[in-house]
């Protein structure tokens, strides 16, 4: 038993933070928000060659056969740099969907694709109703030739006007499926929104009868529930780590304002009212550090209760990052709510990830079924 | 990080729990002689005095096995041994901060309860300022004379030693006077009186020093060092049983479950609302956060790392939880969480609380509301956070210098 992480873990962390501390700066971060792809491609080319873009995939793929421990460690360093960019969805949203059920062929072409970041994909998981149980999925795959026609609408499909691919669920005759869908092929078109996080960014994508091909089914007919799921979790846990990053960059800046900053002529952090926020925000956050990397560790392991534990960890991090990034704001005063001060960058991001992935409630709904039928 | 347990770990509570299925007592232990007896049973089979060296009677153990044994006996709801704050608190003072003569004379007679402790820290204005505490201790030559009050005393009434805190210098700054003590509660200048609590039981007590001795070979550490071993000793009472605590509430919780299952409110099964489960969905979250925590904790014990102010942490987060936790209790339960006494079975709570007495939901409830000011209160927690974690300035205080 040991809850700790092993050196190559902690060089990981440490090589990941030194390239985003000097390449994702908070000015890169704003011009990506103007930015019409919302990222840098010299950036995204380095993140590739150091192998973070194939980290869970298996060598053979040009991945570096790493497990979800160290992902999300990439995503918590990412968290606290406000990193702008289809990592997420590409790596995870995209990327799992065809390492666990995608075909020899699939892999072939779609996993050293995303390693060497010469493709980007995502994946359409909402739908109006926000549902995020794979079961109330309504998007429809009829039959059509060889292939499908695909028909719905997603919502706040992240990164979808960059990528080459996206996984698109929908229910056919044989139940949910996966589809790989190109969005700037016919039948399909993508309208941005902006959110008020800049640094995200999401588009709707209307499917009128896009019509793919045989090869786009990932995972075999009916067979979508299940990698839907595995995927969700996955991504779950590492949206988390994003949230624990931000978390913890806010808090950090909370504590450096309070050494620094003096009212009624003392520092601020002599007063108890803000040092007891700052304890409660650190409390917030070393437990948000357990829930996470105990989930990543139970789903690379396949620990019995992994499933239940990614649910803990989104449930619980969504709400803790959220309220240290505001607390964050709040230790601030006026100067934490302006523009040019960067902790917005942090607070708008736990909030965009707040609610991806299912909700705190949408997770405490699964945990609730899972005690009901254990106890 | 790897979160399984070592194929010795594994073997180990099995070990466990084969005895504690073979040595469970039939009934449960309700008076102290009773506890006493199982209390041996556990010494005798290697289970108390884990972490202490095996010369004096201890075991040895690392912390991942004391940690297994502790959560096996909450798993069997097996009942707590009795001399809490001896095998808690004064023994493994002794073991680090006691001499030769003090650990051959005191360590294992706390093991075999032969001699029970309670610990003289709180005074009635000494709280969450416990260095400002005025129970005075004057050399005597040969002894020291002991006069003050000291409350919040667990254990006090079946005491026969006390793990006192003193004052030995008022000219110094407050916490560079204090020393430690054993002194004996079976002199006549020692005055126990029993402090009823608002659970309605009586686990504390008063306890009035009037010329009371202490013999010079029981002063523990050099004079004026009371306050570092203090401190030490708070860390243990912090650090202690990670995961049997744990599994502790989590046998409570899935009696908490069922009784949602059988209420009813509105036509249906409490546990069909939206709201209960989102309450106890939460509940759940949080409790596995705690035990994940415990994981971390027990990581740093195994590697033989202190986990210093990191213990006010963990103490802050459980403490709070268990409070959140019996008010979903209470609201779920609803009157019948409030029964001392005639709740039907499947509504009721049995939770050993190590003082004699069955426990309820509804003394789990006002029990939870200790957790956050005993072995320094929620707030005291936050300030250890914020100066020693954090590095935030220390606040100015009045009183940085003598103690009068």
């Amino acid at each position: 038993m040991n809850f700790s992480f092993s050196d190559d873990q902690v060089l990981l962390k440490n090589s990941v933070r030194a390239l985003l501390d000097e390449h994702c700066k908070p000015e890169h971060v704003r011009a990506m928000m103007d930015d019409k792809t919302g990222y840098g491609e010299p950036l995204w080319g380095e993140m590739a060659k150091l192998g973070w873009l194939g980290l869970p995939f298996p060598e053979q793929y040009g991945g570096a056969g790493l497990g979800l421990v160290e992902l999300a460690l990439i995503h918590e360093e990412m968290g606290r740099a406000a990193y702008p960019g289809p990592f997420l969805a590409s790596v995870v949203l995209g990327g799992f969907p065809i390492l666990l059920g995608g075909s020899a062929a699939q892999k072939e072409k779609w996993l050293p694709a995303i390693a060497s970041g010469r493709a980007r994909l995502s994946a359409a998981l909402q739908e109006d109703r926000l549902d995020c149980d794979p079961a109330g999925i309504t998007t429809t795959a009829a039959r059509a030739g060889d292939g499908w026609a695909l028909t719905g609408v997603k919502r706040f499909v992240p990164w979808a006007h960059v990528a080459d691919a996206l996984l698109v669920p929908a229910r056919g005759p044989e139940g949910l499926s996966l589809f790989l869908v190109d969005p700037k092929g016919a039948g399909a078109a993508l309208k941005p929104v902006t959110g008020m996080d800049l640094t995200t960014r999401w588009s709707e994508l209307r499917l009128d009868g896009a019509r793919v091909g045989a090869d786009a089914l990932v995972g075999g007919a009916g067979g979508g529930g299940a990698i839907l799921e595995s995927t969700l979790r996955r991504a779950a846990v590492c949206a988390s780590a994003e949230m624990l990053g931000a978390a913890r960059r806010s808090l950090d800046m909370a504590v450096g304002y309070a050494k620094v900053r003096e009212q009624f002529g003392q520092l601020i952090g002599t007063f108890q009212a803000i040092r007891h926020k700052c304890a409660e925000m650190l409390m917030e956050v070393e437990n948000s550090h357990s829930a996470v990397y105990y989930a990543a560790w139970a789903l690379e392991a396949g620990a019995e209760d992994a499933a239940i534990a990614a649910s803990i960890c989104k449930s619980y991090v969504s709400e803790s990052a959220r309220k240290v990034c505001g607390e964050a704001i709040q230790v601030h005063g006026g100067i934490g709510f302006t523009w040019e001060y960067d902790l917005h960058l942090y607070f708008k991001r736990a909030k965009s990830l707040e609610v991806q992935f299912g909700d705190a409630e949408y997770h405490r709904e699964l945990i609730a079924r899972h005690v009901s039928s254990a106890s | 990080m790897d979160l399984n347990y070592s194929p010795e770990d594994v073997a180990y509570r099995k070990q466990v729990r084969t005895w504690l299925e073979r040595n469970l007592p039939f009934s449960p232990p309700r008076t102290l002689e009773e506890r006493k007896v199982w209390h041996r049973k556990l010494y005798e089979g290697g289970f108390l005095g884990m972490g202490w060296p095996k010369e004096y009677g201890g075991q040895g153990a690392r912390p991942m096995e004391q940690a297994i044994v502790a959560d096996e006996m909450a798993h069997a709801a097996a009942p707590a041994p009795t001399n809490g704050l001896g095998l808690g608190i004064v023994g493994p003072t002794i073991v680090v901060h006691g001499n030769e003569w003090q650990k051959k004379r005191y360590l294992r007679k706390i093991l075999t309860a032969e001699e029970m402790w309670c610990q003289l820290y709180s005074e009635p204005n000494s709280g969450s300022d416990l260095a400002s505490l005025k129970t005075s201790a004057e050399d005597k030559g040969d002894h020291f004379m002991v006069n003050g009050q000291k409350i919040w005393t667990s254990g006090g009434k079946v005491a026969d030693w006390g793990l006192l805190l003193a004052r030995t210098d008022p000219k110094v700054p407050k916490h560079k006077g204090i020393t430690c003590f054993l002194m004996s509660m079976r002199q006549p200048g020692v005055e126990v009186r029993p402090l009823k609590q608002i659970t309605g039981s009586a686990e504390f007590c008063e306890v009035f020093m009037t010329n009371a001795r202490v013999e010079k070979e029981n002063q523990i550490g050099k004079l004026g060092e009371g306050w570092a071993i203090a401190n030490t000793t708070l860390g243990y009472e912090r650090g202690g049983r990670s995961l049997a605590r744990i599994s502790g509430y989590a046998a409570q919780y899935h009696r908490l479950v069922g009784a949602a299952k059988k209420l009813m409110r509105n036509g249906r099964p409490l546990m069909e609302s939206p709201t209960v489960r989102q309450r106890l969905g939460k509940i759940w979250a949080d409790l596995e956060v705690e035990r994940y925590n415990a994981l971390r904790v027990l990581t740093q014990l195994e590697k033989g790392e202190h986990p210093g102010a990191g213990g006010s942490l963990t103490k802050l987060s459980y403490s709070e939880f268990e409070k959140r936790f019996m008010e979903v209790a209470q609201e779920i339960l609803g009157p019948y969480g409030q029964l001392t006494d005639g709740a039907p079975a499947e509504l009721a709570l049995e939770i050993d609380t190590a003082v004699g007495e069955m426990g309820t939901w509804a003394y789990g409830f006002l029990w939870s509301r200790a957790g956050t000011i005993y072995a320094g209160s929620s707030e005291i927690q936050k300030n250890v956070i914020g100066e020693r974690i954090l590095g935030l300035p220390k606040e100015s205080r009045a009183d940085r210098g003598g103690a009068r």
